[in-house]
């Protein structure tokens, strides 16, 4: 009764996954009618190529930017809902509504608000009378725009795994510090979050896998420019493997990408064995 | 119990202004969709439309063969779901209820099913599929997702909570393993079945990336797609952003009554999900 995803995850994962690999040792443009073998030297290609070097840490920038930011306001967000205030679920349906819109839809909207003349955000800054800023076309400010966006996004998604786990945390033991007189702070430092440890490490990995598959807002809103200014590693990838049909380093930059989410999803089970604390 | 008052009515200032500033995208392209192109771009702030334009939405309707895209994305992503939950729950059944060996081995390629991207193997599935001359048709937009080993993993969960004595008594009594999965497994493991089909229905219905490479054709696109082509359509003629809002409009409306309906599922899949850790 297995057999028929067993069937799946070898011929669309795990097929894939190798002939990726080997492809990765292959120039090819579809045209010529058979690859040629060139060894490592696609990797070597990668290394050298500014572009990809950039789209790299576009990508490494954005999950640190959704670290920094879209965590701590998730776990800020939980907290405040978990105070179990009126309207608590219309808060919570509300701030986790963005994550259900496609990722195109609301990078087309934010393109609209971040337009540097007649954009919402700039023309709320000229009212504080600040000088407009370029959010779309200045390479300096652009990848700036794109994590705007993936932490309006997801920031609703965290919040709920953080809630998920605050909910669980058994009231007795809050009680418990209440009574020895731990200050709220210690509270929440001490108890509370060593009990939601398992869902901050999952959220911490989710977030760091997500950051990394950026593509679709940088596709409608940059284009991955200006001059490469937010082409992530995905966007890299596309660009190279389908718009260029540069097939050898694509699939090289595929194996990068995959070995990657491998090392954080090695990361996830082996450290998580460790840090997480399980009872309590 | 003063001060207990003031914290939280400081939690319902935060929240009320959190919402309001998520919110503002929305209200944005709403705003946008019913406005004239002047409004969008006058020269001073307008935050609220200066005439209402509902025409914007039919012509947008028009502007592109949208009825074709929402048929597209609706049949497509109805099949994913459809396969999704027959090859899920005949995994999680086989997982939880059929005793055999290399259980552990199984458990470790649906791990891989979960932790690879279709970004870093589509070229391979392109290849792939090419091969058997299914891009540009229904099938590439399919075949690619009638597994996922989130499925798997969130039926699991619900199956394990299941008596395995009534399993067993069903057994005793001649029962074959598909009817015991029909008629005792899947309706006691209704919401888990409900939130996975709303979830990746959701999550099917927003991905861009492999439709943009699996489809060419304007007949074949699905909503992203379409969305995402919009701009260039009509860059020719001026940049029509009310009608790029609109058409945006239409198609975030059938995601946000999905989630308005469900949203307890989705609540639940996040938290199931996150639990285990």
């Amino acid at each position: 009764m297995i057999a028929p995803y067993l069937v799946f995850v070898a011929v669309f994962v795990i097929g894939p996954l190798v002939y990726v690999a080997v492809l990765s040792t292959y120039r090819w443009n579809l045209l010529s009618p058979r690859p040629v073998e060139v060894g490592f030297r696609n990797y070597v290609y990668l290394w050298n190529s500014s572009v990809f070097r950039e789209s790299v840490s576009n990508s490494l920038l954005l999950a640190i930017g959704m670290f920094v930011f879209s965590l701590p306001l998730g776990f800020f967000f939980a907290v405040l809902l978990n105070m179990k205030l009126r309207g608590t679920v219309i808060y919570r349906s509300i701030l986790f509504s963005s994550y259900v819109i496609p990722l195109t839809a609301s990078g087309l909207v934010f393109t609209l608000l971040l337009n540097t003349h007649d954009g919402l955000l700039n023309r709320v800054l000229e009212q504080f009378g600040l000088q407009p800023i370029d959010w779309l076309g200045s390479s300096h400010d652009a990848l700036w725009s794109v994590l705007m966006v993936s932490v309006w996004q997801y920031v609703g998604y965290y919040m709920l795994i953080f809630l998920a786990g605050l909910q669980n945390v058994p009231e007795s033991l809050l009680d418990a510090c209440r009574v020895d007189g731990g200050s709220r702070w210690r509270t929440l430092w001490h108890v509370t979050l060593p009990c939601i440890s398992p869902n901050v490490f999952f959220a911490i990995v989710v977030c760091l896998i997500q950051s990394f598959q950026t593509f679709d807002q940088v596709y409608v809103m940059t284009g991955g420019g200006p001059d490469n200014a937010t082409s992530t590693l995905t966007y890299y990838l596309f660009n190279k493997g389908f718009q260029m049909v540069d097939i050898g380093p694509a699939a090289a930059a595929s194996v990068v990408l995959l070995v990657i989410l491998a090392l954080l999803s090695f990361l996830q089970m082996s450290l998580g064995r460790r840090w997480v604390v399980d009872e309590f | 119990m003063q001060r207990v008052r003031v914290r939280r009515m400081a939690g319902h200032l935060i929240l009320m202004v959190a919402c309001g500033l998520c919110l503002i995208p929305l209200y944005w392209m709403l705003r946008s969709a019913v406005s004239t192109n002047g409004d969008i771009f006058s020269p001073s702030l307008q935050f609220f439309p200066s005439r209402l334009e509902w025409s914007n939405f039919a012509q947008a309707w028009r502007a592109e063969p949208f009825a074709i895209f929402f048929f597209n994305s609706f049949a497509s992503n109805a099949a994913i779901v459809a396969c999704q939950l027959v090859t899920s729950a005949l995994a999680a059944y086989s997982l939880v209820f059929v005793e055999y060996r290399f259980k552990q081995a199984v458990f470790f390629v649906m791990l891989i099913g979960m932790m690879v991207p279709m970004q870093a193997t589509f070229i391979p599935i392109y290849n792939l599929l090419s091969v058997v001359h299914l891009i540009n048709t229904y099938g590439a937009l399919i075949l690619p997702f009638v597994g996922s080993a989130f499925g798997v993993f969130l039926l699991r969960q619900a199956f394990s909570a299941i008596p395995k004595e009534m399993v067993r008594a069903a057994r005793v009594d001649g029962a074959n393993e598909f009817y015991i999965l029909w008629k005792i497994v899947l309706p006691n493991a209704k919401p888990a079945l409900t939130t996975l089909l709303l979830l990746n229905f959701v999550y099917h219905y927003n991905a861009l990336f492999w439709p943009l490479i699996a489809t060419n054709s304007t007949n074949m696109r699905v909503i992203p797609v379409a969305l995402s082509y919009f701009l260039s359509q009509d860059a020719g003629q001026g940049l029509q952003w009310n009608l790029m809002m609109a058409a945006d409009v239409f198609s975030v409306v059938p995601v946000l009554l999905l989630f308005l309906v469900g949203q307890r599922y989705f609540v639940q899949g996040v938290a199931s999900l996150s639990n285990k850790g």
